[in-house]
């Protein structure tokens, strides 16, 4: 019918048309990033204040300063998990809505789908995670050194492309809302719980150590502090945790890829 | 080649098959509609046409393409437009038809000029700047269906396009594909389950029930292949009993002629109608008898879906405009008939 017969888009061009979407959405839902920060917030001040009692605990393990510095990368971190990890939610509106069904009879390649999101995702979950860091600054946090603000928010865009990655794969193959909720809640919460986020690893009982070095949580947390702090902590070199970080999120978003390229269009 | 050809196509749910051994084909520049009840398959067919579900067994070709072995090929042929609508409601409805020109890899200088030619089609170029959750869901279905003929398919697949919409925005829809039909050319497949829709809008429909197609024609012929017209004419109620004497010598063209000799009304069936009203004037001016009115009724296409499968099209969720239809027919044929 056409002598302009639809050209053969890469896979990045396909990628950045589901990013476009997203941000757009994003972009629209003023409340929404509102709504989203209201949490870390409550976090960072409720806790951060309260906590402040427990000072000598983290000087124990060789950190010299307040609470609320301690514990502003983990609240960064916490951000980072519950906008990623819920981010996926969009995925699961567009197949209950038809949207995603549309999506899937164009000839957009399926793995770029889900890499679009992924990388929307991620890129929200870093501005949310941003604003939380200018609340830390304005409630006395310092930094170690300013310049150190890129590489954070770069391990931020990297660790929540990992949490992205799960949260797009749940919501792709969910059977139900109750599902998705339920696991989402089920990972998030213990995930952040289980790091050194609000204590040092040093304080936690053997076994409970143990299972959050198997935490890519932790990693983000002590290469993230160690940024803003200069102090080291847990024991693990910054690349090797860097190393692990990067191996969680390529395997997260791999499976988010397949996932996507094999049933995403199950009936729901 | 045919726009759409499948060959034995079935599709089984556990031990429900939705689609049952359905082979047939669309020409290229037809819009052929598949006509059926709920659940009777029309849904799953077009899905393993727009590649979203494997057929179990058979096979499927649109565009020439095999929907197994070449999807991507087949999507970059169609244009879908499903029962939900599908717009993103946070975006503009322009916002919307741009994100559909990226998805279907239109290449970008056409892009805007054709929006823009979409947009005053369907007749939303004020609207184009407002974000869609303001939309009414006239307007949505519109755009939806703007997005899927953007890209210029072949095929445009429109999935009860429709349902759930009032009559003057029904009326309009239909309006628009017979727009595209006309203007682009394109070949159109849509399924319903309304009568009226499957009988204005297409050239030829397959009724399907149950999984399976039980006729294949125009609704034209399909009516026709029912015959038996039924003609009823008024005459002055002195003239009646000449006129009854005069028809009853036509006997190999007419039947089951009856007569209300109150008001001089006449009924019968007439297995040609039209051809057997000139011959009905013929009578009444050799006996002299004045017809006051003539009417001659077709069959519906409700009588060649009843003929067919043996009952008539339920639908329960969408009671208002079917269940509306339905009074008015049975109303029309009760007096119609004696």
């Amino acid at each position: 019918m056409t002598p302009d017969t639809p050209f053969h888009a890469s896979a990045a061009y396909d990628a950045y048309t589901i990013f476009w979407r997203e941000i757009k959405r994003y972009k629209k839902s003023k409340s929404g990033v509102f709504i989203r920060i209201i949490q870390p917030a409550i976090w960072i001040i409720v806790v951060g204040n309260t906590f402040a009692g427990t000072q000598p605990l983290i000087e124990s393990v060789g950190f010299d300063g307040q609470y609320i510095e301690f514990m502003a990368p983990g609240v960064m971190v916490l951000t980072a998990i519950f906008t990623s990890i819920f981010g996926g939610v969009n995925t699961l509106w567009d197949r209950r809505y038809g949207f995603m069904n549309k999506v899937l009879t164009t000839p957009i390649s399926r793995s770029s789908i889900a890499l679009g999101k992924v990388a929307a995702i991620s890129l929200i979950s870093a501005l949310q995670a941003s604003l939380i860091l200018g609340i830390a600054l304005a409630i006395g946090v310092t930094f170690a050194d300013p310049l150190m603000i890129a590489p954070i928010m770069g391990i931020v865009i990297l660790f929540s492309l990992g949490f992205a990655g799960i949260s797009v794969t749940i919501a792709a193959t969910a059977k139900s809302q109750e599902t998705f909720w339920g696991l989402i809640n089920m990972l998030g919460m213990p995930l952040f719980m289980l790091s050194p986020a609000l204590f040092p690893l040093e304080l936690l009982p053997e076994w409970l150590a143990t299972l959050a070095m198997f935490n890519p949580v932790t990693y983000a947390v002590l290469i993230i502090r160690e940024m803003m702090t200069g102090v080291s902590e847990g024991g693990v070199a910054m690349l090797a945790g860097l190393g692990i970080i990067s191996a969680f999120v390529v395997c997260t978003v791999a499976v988010a890829g397949h996932v996507f390229t094999r049933d995403v269009n199950k009936p729901f | 080649m045919d726009a759409i050809e499948t060959r034995h196509l079935t599709k089984s749910f556990g031990h429900v098959t939705a689609v049952n051994d359905i082979s047939f084909s669309v020409k290229s520049g037809e819009i052929f509609g598949f006509l059926g009840p709920n659940g009777a398959g029309k849904s799953t067919t077009m899905m393993i046409l727009t590649t979203l579900l494997k057929p179990t067994s058979g096979e499927a070709f649109v565009g020439g393409a095999d929907v197994s072995r070449e999807p991507k090929s087949v999507r970059q042929k169609i244009g879908y437009v499903q029962q939900d609508i599908a717009v993103d409601e946070y975006m503009t409805g322009r916002e919307n038809l741009l994100l559909h020109a990226r998805l279907s890899h239109m290449p970008n200088r056409m892009t805007e000029s054709r929006i823009d030619e979409m947009l005053s089609l369907v007749e939303l170029e004020q609207k184009q700047h407002e974000p869609v959750v303001g939309y009414s869901g006239g307007m949505r279905k519109r755009l939806d269906i703007a997005g899927g003929l953007l890209h210029m398919p072949d095929v445009l697949f429109l999935d009860e396009p429709t349902v759930g919409l009032d009559i003057q925005t029904r009326r309009k829809i239909w309006d628009y594909i017979r727009r595209i039909h006309s203007e682009y050319g394109v070949t159109v497949f849509l399924t319903t389950h309304y009568m009226e829709e499957a009988d204005s809008l297409c050239d030829r429909i397959g009724i399907i029930d149950g999984g399976r197609i039980v006729a294949i024609d125009s609704p034209a012929r399909m009516k026709d292949a029912l015959g038996s017209e039924m003609i009823s004419l008024e005459v002055a109620r002195a003239d009646s009993d000449r006129m009854l004497q005069e028809l009853q010598n036509m006997a190999g063209m007419l039947s089951d002629i009856r007569c209300d000799y109150g008001s001089g009304a006449i009924t019968m069936v007439a297995s040609n109608g039209t051809g057997a009203v000139p011959k009905i004037f013929g009578a009444a001016s050799r006996c002299g008898a004045a017809i006051n009115a003539i009417s001659v009724t077709r069959p519906t296409l409700d009588d060649v879906f009843l003929h067919h499968t043996g009952h008539e099209i339920r639908d329960e969720e969408d009671s208002g405009f079917s269940r509306g239809l339905e009074l008015a027919r049975k109303r029309r044929r009760s007096s119609g008939a004696p």
